[in-house]
């Protein structure tokens, strides 16, 4: 899903740039009302672990592999997109910058699809289906749609800068990634899991 | 489980960085600016002379930064599966004039998409080798204190310090972790495992390395705010002069991109096939 240098055209990188930084903008105002001066130490360490996090694949079935995103999880955690876009746009731009995973051009179409698009769906499934599933199914469904919708973004996005047609590249992405979904939905409950079990304190959900 | 590749790479990114040449030796800020633009003048760029001439460029930069080309290719190599990926589609999906067709009526290629094919592939290997080069030739810490320099917000950029130095405790977490799992025989693609037990120890995994960086989190801030970090306070960052080698190194990149510009405004029709706009 990391969109590399090149695939988009400079015109359309300038305005993902511009979507990134009006919502690093309002992510910042979030940060600055709800963490305090804490927040720069503890988004910090935690893009650090996400990093970590991204780098631990888990076989799929059918031959493949893959690893969690985690866009859903940091957002249901804080309870605010807000802070999946602050975490994912430091772990991206190391990403690009140091291991070429996305490029530094696509950086802002990258953001916006796992960190703006993930964090807004995963949340506000979740939101709207705990009431009704209850939370942990609720989080499951969230954090699939999360990664399929990020991904279809992605290829409608390659389909404007005409790297690929537009049916072609929403169904294969569609199809690996519905696939992929699934287990970040898994990981994602059980890492809310582990949470509410542990250290129930962390989950915004409980402050509510 | 572990991408072993990953935990090494992270590893030996700073020690190869940390090493002694010309080019290591060049200001952040410099070294970051220059990487920019090259990126960006590839991307920009839809003539094939453009790539070919950066990526000479940038051997010779590889060369003069005592780089291995066989280990700097390897990573090269190691960064396309995506990219490569929906390169290998473009000379079929692309309307044009079929200059190959296969055993089926849909199987073709045409010379759009070949065309296209060869712009993506140069473009995406010139940004590989660029990255490649910025990372083995600059420590993170001078990359994102670089960053601060050129003025990137303040938040922001303390996020990315303290990340960057996180980053070698988790990867040290990550090879422990791994290293415990091997010597309990244990591992995620051993199909003959329950695939639901599987995910679920990768789960707690996960679990575990999300609390942790939490908790690290919360106990950073409290040995900052001990020592008196507040709202107004900024990270440490040594000064750094712009010298002689530095205003070289940036003119000649200049100077290759206005050149590469020129030629392709007024002798794209000398260069054959290199002066052609491959765009779609």
């Amino acid at each position: 899903m990391h969109i590399p240098d090149g695939f988009i055209p400079l015109g359309q990188c300038a305005i993902y740039y511009v979507i990134l930084i009006i919502a690093l903008y309002f992510a910042g105002k979030w940060a600055r009302a709800n963490l305090d001066e804490k927040r720069i130490p503890l988004l910090a360490v935690l893009a650090a672990g996400i990093f970590a996090i991204m780098s631990m694949n888990m076989p799929i079935p059918f031959g493949t592999s893959g690893h969690m995103v985690g866009g859903a999880l940091v957002a249901i955690v804080f309870m605010a997109p807000e802070a999946a876009i602050l975490v994912f746009t430091a772990v991206l731009l190391i990403q690009a910058l140091f291991f070429g995973d996305g490029g530094i051009t696509a950086l802002g179409a990258n953001v916006f699809n796992m960190a703006i698009v993930g964090g807004f769906v995963g949340l506000y499934t979740f939101k709207g289906l705990q009431g009704i599933i209850g939370k942990y199914p609720s989080a499951f469904v969230a954090a699939w749609l999360a990664t399929l919708v990020a991904a279809v973004v992605a290829a409608i996005e390659m389909a404007i800068a005409g790297t690929f047609p537009l049916t072609v590249g929403i169904a294969s992405m569609a199809l690996y990634h519905a696939f992929i979904g699934i287990i970040e939905g898994v990981l994602t409950v059980i890492v809310l899991y582990a949470l509410e079990k542990f250290r129930p304190d962390l989950l915004a959900w409980n402050r509510e | 489980m572990v991408d072993k590749m990953a935990i090494e790479q992270v590893r030996s990114l700073e020690f190869i960085a940390s090493r002694d040449s010309i080019i290591h030796n060049l200001e952040g800020r410099v070294k970051l600016v220059a990487i920019l633009l090259i990126i960006l003048f590839t991307v920009f760029s839809d003539r094939l002379i453009v790539p070919i001439v950066l990526e000479c460029f940038l051997l010779i930069v590889m060369y003069l930064a005592e780089l291995s080309f066989k280990e700097s290719f390897k990573r090269v190599l190691l960064l396309l599966p995506f990219g490569g990926f929906v390169i290998a589609f473009q000379p079929f999906i692309h309307p044009g004039n079929i200059i190959w067709q296969g055993p089926y009526s849909w199987l073709f290629i045409t010379d759009t998409g070949l065309n296209w094919t060869v712009l993506l592939f140069a473009r995406l290997l010139v940004c590989l080798t660029a990255i490649v080069i910025l990372s083995s030739t600059s420590p993170m810490q001078e990359v994102v204190q670089s960053f601060r320099k050129l003025g990137m917000p303040r938040d922001l950029a303390m996020i990315l310090t303290i990340m960057v130095r996180f980053l070698f405790i988790f990867v040290d977490e990550l090879r422990d972790i791994r290293q415990s799992m091997t010597s309990r025989n244990f591992d995620p693609f051993n199909d003959k495992i329950s695939y639901k037990w599987r995910v679920k120890q990768v789960g707690y995994s996960i679990a575990m390395m999300f609390l942790k960086a939490y908790e690290k989190g919360e106990t950073i801030y409290l040995s900052m705010a001990s020592r008196c970090f507040s709202d107004n306070s900024n990270l440490y960052h040594a000064k750094t002069i712009i010298g002689k080698s530095e205003y070289i190194y940036l003119a000649v990149i200049i100077a290759i991109i206005i050149l590469l510009e020129l030629l392709v405004l007024f002798y794209s029709g000398n260069l054959a096939y290199l002066g052609v706009s491959l765009s779609l």
